[in-house]
């Protein structure tokens, strides 16, 4: 059974200045599963809705964003959890952390710039579990830190004196300290050199296969995602274009906008120039009709220009919305 | 340890020495370069008065005049002798209530305004801060939004306006407080529990003042600090750890907030040390601030620039002290 179900679900971010109402349509009908024990990795240029999306699924809605339709639920074994419509205090003691935590953006500045790393850690676990033992919890966090390959020395460190990479690192180690089963990280390598990067990754890869859960894995570089994911969601302007596993994502890409992004990528060997695509992704605000890609794309039919495109599975767990797709299927 | 004494302690006392090395030069100089010559100034006083003075008295009394202002001998010869005298603990002896010494009043009159002002700032400190961060972490609450339109309102008014409005209310129209003073005339300063007691009840009025006009001006600071630290990624990422909203409050915005706010403590506390000069007066407060009104009436310029020797120095103190301890509060100055 899947762990997470996403269906048919839109966010927008609504604001209302001077009388001027505005609505971002920044994920719109997005339905997909997340199954245990999998590395998924959700793919897509900046502003198209991958962070939101993540806010929404991890039930961190504050307005102006707001969920329009659709449903997020979870299933932790026995007990199924409806993300929209739990109590935030439900949350809060349950579910964050325990059962689904999240490496932010830009983790390199989640530390409290005055706090030693080990306090974020005993906050955090006090939150959820309370320290009745200190000394004892101390020994579970240093464990707990050594197993994932950082030296006991970061705990009682400030954030300052540990670098970048460090970071990060320090921030996974905190999502991970219940064993939580969904793990969302977003952007973890980004501003990271591609060394740091590396370890980084494998981290990720070996704390997933030491607890079996599943990591939600969002970035725009594709070649983390060639990496460490096993199935890829490609996000454009808030839908989704497609999704399959890797292997088929990266060797036979079906949506056009897929194609040019795996194409974009440089080759070992290769040496000839990339072709750029034409124009910038929509302003969500005002996104166009039919499908939101046909702006771009070097394809376009009439058709694409009024209808929106379905989301159709043209093979097991490859689904693809573009009307080329359906007007010749495999 | 040795790192922190080498790089951060030792330069601090050498910027310390070289700010009271630096203001009490100034001290010296700034009244040397007036176009007036105060011995002729106050002889010529006397003469006016039409008191009867032989030539011979005149020089006699020109030459004591010079010696007691420190004006005999080149000016290089005198500097070093100010500097002599200063490290003596000698200020020289005020003209105006000839022959006390310089030191003797201002060390009556310090406790007052010392007393009365670290007191009030730090009243106003503590609480401007406190609701400044209430009111931008919870910012529908009514009653912090009370408070912040009241202390908003009260602040541009000049402090002896409602040193005066407080003093009509208090003190005239329901007399609990008393009108002006530090004590009761015909009561002698001890150190008796009676008249701490009584020392406390005439400082209440001065001190609300201070505190009242003090605190919205720590409230928006604080306030505006705030409202930027909540958007910050560690904030942010406390809130989505679910930490309680106390936790988040104390530890990570507040502790953040308070950094610049203790270098603005740091800077009202080193301006005590001149007093409050319009509010002593109002309130008739043997203070500093009366100490230099009244020296500058009677142009007794010794105890003017005692005055002005005992704030450089006040000054520098409290800002070496906070240089001191600063990094027990931020950790980034610690491991410079």
């Amino acid at each position: 059974m899947a762990l997470l179900s996403v269906e048919n679900l839109s966010a927008y971010y609504r604001t209302e200045i001077y009388g001027i109402s505005r609505t971002v349509r920044a994920v719109d009908g997005v339905s997909f599963e997340l199954k245990p024990n999998e590395i998924y990795g959700v793919a897509g240029e900046s502003s198209c809705g991958k962070t939101t999306l993540i806010k929404v699924i991890s039930g961190n809605l504050k307005p102006p964003l707001k969920v329009n339709s659709g449903s997020v639920s979870y299933h932790f074994g026995i007990h199924a959890v409806d993300m929209l419509h739990i109590s935030q205090e439900e949350l809060r003691r349950d579910l964050r952390w325990k059962e689904i935590s999240y490496v932010m953006q830009g983790s390199m500045s989640v530390l409290n710039p005055v706090r030693k790393i080990i306090r974020t850690f005993e906050d955090i676990v006090d939150t959820h579990e309370g320290i009745p033992d200190k000394k004892r919890f101390f020994e579970q966090v240093r464990e707990h830190v050594n197993r994932l390959g950082l030296p006991s020395e970061v705990l009682t460190s400030y954030p300052h004196q540990l670098s970048g990479g460090m970071r990060q690192r320090v921030a996974i180690a905190l999502a991970t300290v219940f064993h939580p089963r969904l793990i969302i990280a977003d952007e973890p390598t980004t501003a990271l050199d591609v060394v740091v990067q590396r370890g980084v990754l494998q981290m990720i890869k070996d704390i997933q296969a030491m607890s079996n859960n599943t990591v939600l894995l969002v970035t725009h570089d594709m070649a983390v995602h060639a990496n460490v994911a096993d199935r890829v969601m490609i996000m454009y302007a808030g839908r989704i274009a497609e999704e399959a596993p890797t292997e088929i994502i990266f060797n036979a890409p079906l949506h056009p906008y897929t194609q040019h992004l795996i194409h974009s990528l440089p080759m070992i060997g290769e040496r000839s120039n990339k072709v750029s695509l034409r124009g910038a992704p929509p302003n969500l605000a005002n996104p166009p009709t039919g499908c939101r890609f046909h702006e771009r794309c070097p394809y376009v039919m009439d058709i694409c220009r009024t209808e929106v495109p379905e989301l159709v599975t043209v093979q097991d767990g490859h689904r693809v919305a573009c009307h080329l797709v359906k007007e010749n299927p495999l | 340890m040795r790192r922190f004494l080498l790089r951060y302690l030792i330069p601090r006392f050498l910027q310390f020495l070289t700010i009271i090395f630096v203001g009490i030069t100034v001290t010296f100089i700034i009244p040397r370069l007036a176009p007036t010559n105060p011995v002729e100034a106050q002889i010529s006083m006397m003469m006016a008065r039409g008191e009867s003075l032989d030539p011979q008295s005149i020089a006699s009394m020109r030459a004591a005049l010079t010696d007691m202002y420190g004006l005999s001998g080149s000016p290089l010869q005198q500097y070093f002798a100010f500097w002599g005298r200063l490290f003596r603990g000698d200020v020289g002896p005020s003209l105006a209530n000839f022959p006390t010494p310089v030191s003797e009043m201002i060390g009556q009159a310090m406790p007052y305004t010392l007393s009365l002002l670290v007191t009030a700032v730090i009243i106003s400190w503590i609480f401007g801060n406190l609701f400044g961060a209430l009111s931008s972490y919870y910012p529908k609450n009514k009653a912090l939004s009370l408070i912040e339109v009241l202390g908003q309102a009260v602040r541009p008014i000049p402090y002896y306006i409602v040193a005066i409005v407080l003093l009509v209310v208090f003190a005239y129209f329901i007399p609990i407080f008393p009108f002006s003073g530090a004590y009761p005339v015909g009561t002698h300063p001890s150190w008796s529990l009676a008249f701490i007691w009584i020392y406390i009840k005439h400082s209440v009025l001065p001190a609300a003042t201070l505190v009242l006009v003090g605190f919205g001006g720590w409230f928006i600071g604080m306030k505006s600090l705030t409202s930027n630290i909540i958007s910050e990624d560690y904030v942010v990422y406390a809130e989505t750890a679910g930490l309680k909203k106390s936790r988040i409050l104390n530890y990570y915005i507040m502790r953040n907030a308070l950094l610049p706010q203790l270098t603005g403590l740091a800077m009202s506390l080193g301006t005590v040390f001149s007093g409050a000069l319009i509010m002593e007066v109002v309130f008739g407060f043997p203070g500093l601030g009366m100490l230099t009104m009244a020296a500058v009436l009677r142009n007794d310029y010794s105890m003017i620039m005692g005055i002005a020797i005992y704030s450089i120095v006040g000054v520098a103190v409290t800002v070496f002290l906070m240089d001191l301890i600063y990094p027990l509060f931020d950790p980034r100055v610690r491991y410079q």
